[in-house]
């Protein structure tokens, strides 16, 4: 299965890469530590958001870890997009492996970059006195949720840079993307307490069902909705590969 | 229809008919390319930068479609069996195309994985195409210490992981030093000897097609022009020149014009210029039928035609003309900002 290995070699890649240069790694948790370690702490003090009896930084420990590992995702679009100015993606499209693995692959080497990102955020959230639900299985479920999810953001991100096309343009749409997906979510406070448009919005938005996933998997450990959030995510994954590997040719040419 | 068939593609690595390529609906980049390519050559595809070289290698090489025509790689349709195409293929695009952090034996490791190639192959072949690139000292270090042509060799080297039957180079020595891209040449000549490999590079040195090609076809405005060895191309444009100064004054033109080599005699002032089809082999019985004529010569000079005067007779323009133009508007505005 030549498609298989070009993904394994795709997430080989991104571990490899991470272990030359660790530095980003620990530069991108420096905004989750501030949120974890600054605005939560003041915000929890307020005790103004009903967050069904979780300590507020405990409730939004999950949607800042999705926020950073989005990021992560969205941002990856950049490299393909300096690979394209590069010579890598022209040449990796003259390899055997088809052009739906190289999406597929590229996008879900950003779930690998994600979950390394994630696992230098979790220690700095237990530092700081989270309480996470004490179950190693959910844990690792938790980084699965992450890590598929990140594939969909990643491939959201690739089909936005093939529009773009340029470094410099993607630079303020990396950040216009995620931080409406990041406000307009259930990360910092109940969906319920959102005017009724922004309501719908997160209704539809896949970082609300990533967050719910990963808030029930590692702090309530109430699964009772964790299929329906599953289900979004695969949906979501399988929406966006299809979408951007269709939009691929545009990249290319 | 299988006969007709296999007559097409006998003995030819490359075959293209009538293929055109438009951009956005409106830019022309390749306006109907007939190409043959001999197995086991190499061949230069060569013109000024935006000639179209880029965009026939892409479509060669199954990247992008063409909008009309047909091109085959060893018989197999570009389009239609892409897949194919690319597994007896290696190219090396003209930008960089390794990853600068991670070390040279790791890129290998990565396109060797990507191609496919079982992990029992993957030890020899890395070793080997390391030792035949003279990478081998430096696998363990991150390409971001790399020098230009060390980045070019390992580009190459991953290129040959899969033992291609064509190499598809896309300005392989570009911004490359002239030792780098001797030893760049050196390496590849060494593999063409070795494997048979058809090699077919796009450039706009002359003189890399020049040396370099055993076969080079010449593109403008998307159109190629003409196609054949250096040699050949250099003689359609015209007979050589050996110029000579005589110290004699007893010297007869209608003697030299008898001889069957000689094509025209000019004697302008002191010198006297005399077209030959060869001036290399021409010259030593030249000389020797003046020395029994008992007239002595005191210089000679040849003067072969250049690609750029074939360029010129068959594009219509000079070859760096536009080239030149542009960069020096570049220098101008470089200049103004410092």
């Amino acid at each position: 299965m030549l498609g298989l290995s070009a993904l394994w070699a795709m997430w080989e890649l991104e571990l490899r890469r991470l272990r030359h240069d660790r530095l980003e790694l620990y530069t991108r948790a420096v905004q989750p530590l501030l949120w974890i370690g600054v605005f939560g702490p003041i915000m929890g003090a307020i005790r103004a958001i009903p967050t069904g009896g979780i300590p507020y930084t405990s409730f939004i420990t999950p949607g800042v870890l999705i926020q950073s590992t989005t990021f992560v995702s969205i941002f990856y679009g950049l490299t393909i997009v300096w690979e394209r100015e590069s010579g890598i993606l022209k040449k990796l499209l003259v390899t055997p492996a088809s052009r739906a693995s190289l999406v597929v692959g590229r996008a879900m080497a950003a779930g690998v970059r994600a979950v390394v990102q994630a696992l230098v955020i979790v220690p700095i959230a237990l530092l700081v006195g989270v309480r996470f639900y004490p179950h190693p299985l959910y844990f690792l479920g938790a980084l699965g949720v992450i890590f598929l999810s990140s594939g969909g953001f990643a491939a959201l991100s690739m089909l936005v840079a093939s529009f773009l096309k340029t470094r410099e343009r993607f630079m303020g749409i990396g950040q216009a993307l995620t931080f409406p997906l990041f406000f307009a979510s259930n990360a910092l406070y109940p969906v319920a307490m959102m005017p009724k448009a922004l309501q719908v919005f997160a209704q539809v938005n896949p970082m609300s069902y990533v967050v719910d996933a990963v808030r029930a998997l590692i702090i309530t450990g109430d699964t009772s909705r964790l299929g329906t959030d599953l289900l979004a995510i695969l949906a979501f994954d399988l929406l966006m590969f299809a979408v951007a590997s269709a939009s691929f040719r545009r990249i290319i040419e | 229809m299988a006969l007709v068939y296999d007559f097409f593609v006998w003995g030819s690595a490359i075959t293209t008919s009538n293929i055109a390529k438009v951009y956005a609906r409106t830019v022309r980049a390749l306006d109907g390319v007939d190409l043959a390519v001999a197995e086991g050559k190499i061949f230069a595809l060569l013109g000024p930068n935006g000639a179209g070289k880029t965009t026939l290698m892409r479509i060669l090489t199954t990247q992008i479609r063409p909008t009309a025509g047909e091109a085959r790689v060893f018989g197999l349709d570009v389009v239609r069996e892409g897949a194919k195409v690319r597994k007896i293929i290696g190219y090396v695009p003209q930008e960089m195309s390794v990853w600068t952090d991670l070390s040279g034996y790791e890129n290998l490791l990565i396109y060797a994985k990507i191609y496919g190639i079982p992990p029992r192959d993957r030890p020899r072949l890395l070793d080997e195409v390391l030792t035949k690139l003279g990478l081998k000292e430096a696998a363990r270090n991150l390409v971001r210490t790399y020098s230009g042509g060390m980045i070019r060799r390992l580009e190459i080297a991953s290129a040959l992981l899969i033992r291609p039957k064509v190499l598809f180079l896309d300005e392989p020595t570009i911004g490359l030093d002239p030792s780098a891209r001797k030893a760049v040449w050196t390496e590849l000549g060494k593999f063409k000897e070795g494997d048979g490999v058809t090699i077919f590079f796009n450039t706009h040195y002359m003189d890399e097609a020049d040396l370099y090609a055993e076969e080079i076809g010449i593109i403008n405005q998307g159109k190629l022009v003409i196609v054949g060895t250096a040699m050949e191309l250099k003689r359609s444009v015209g007979g050589e020149v050996i110029t000579l100064s005589l110290k004699s004054n007893a010297f007869a033109p209608e003697r030299l014009r008898s001889l069957s080599f000689v094509q025209d005699v000019i004697v302008a002032e002191e010198e006297v210029r005399v077209v030959v089809q060869d001036a290399e082999t021409s010259l030593p019985s030249l000389l020797e039928f003046l020395r029994q004529d008992g007239v002595s010569v005191t210089r000679v000079a040849m003067t072969k035609p250049t690609l750029d005067d074939v360029f010129l007779k068959y594009a219509g323009t000079r070859f760096e003309a536009g080239g030149r133009v542009s960069e020096v508007r570049q220098m101008r505005r470089m200049i103004r900002r410092g």
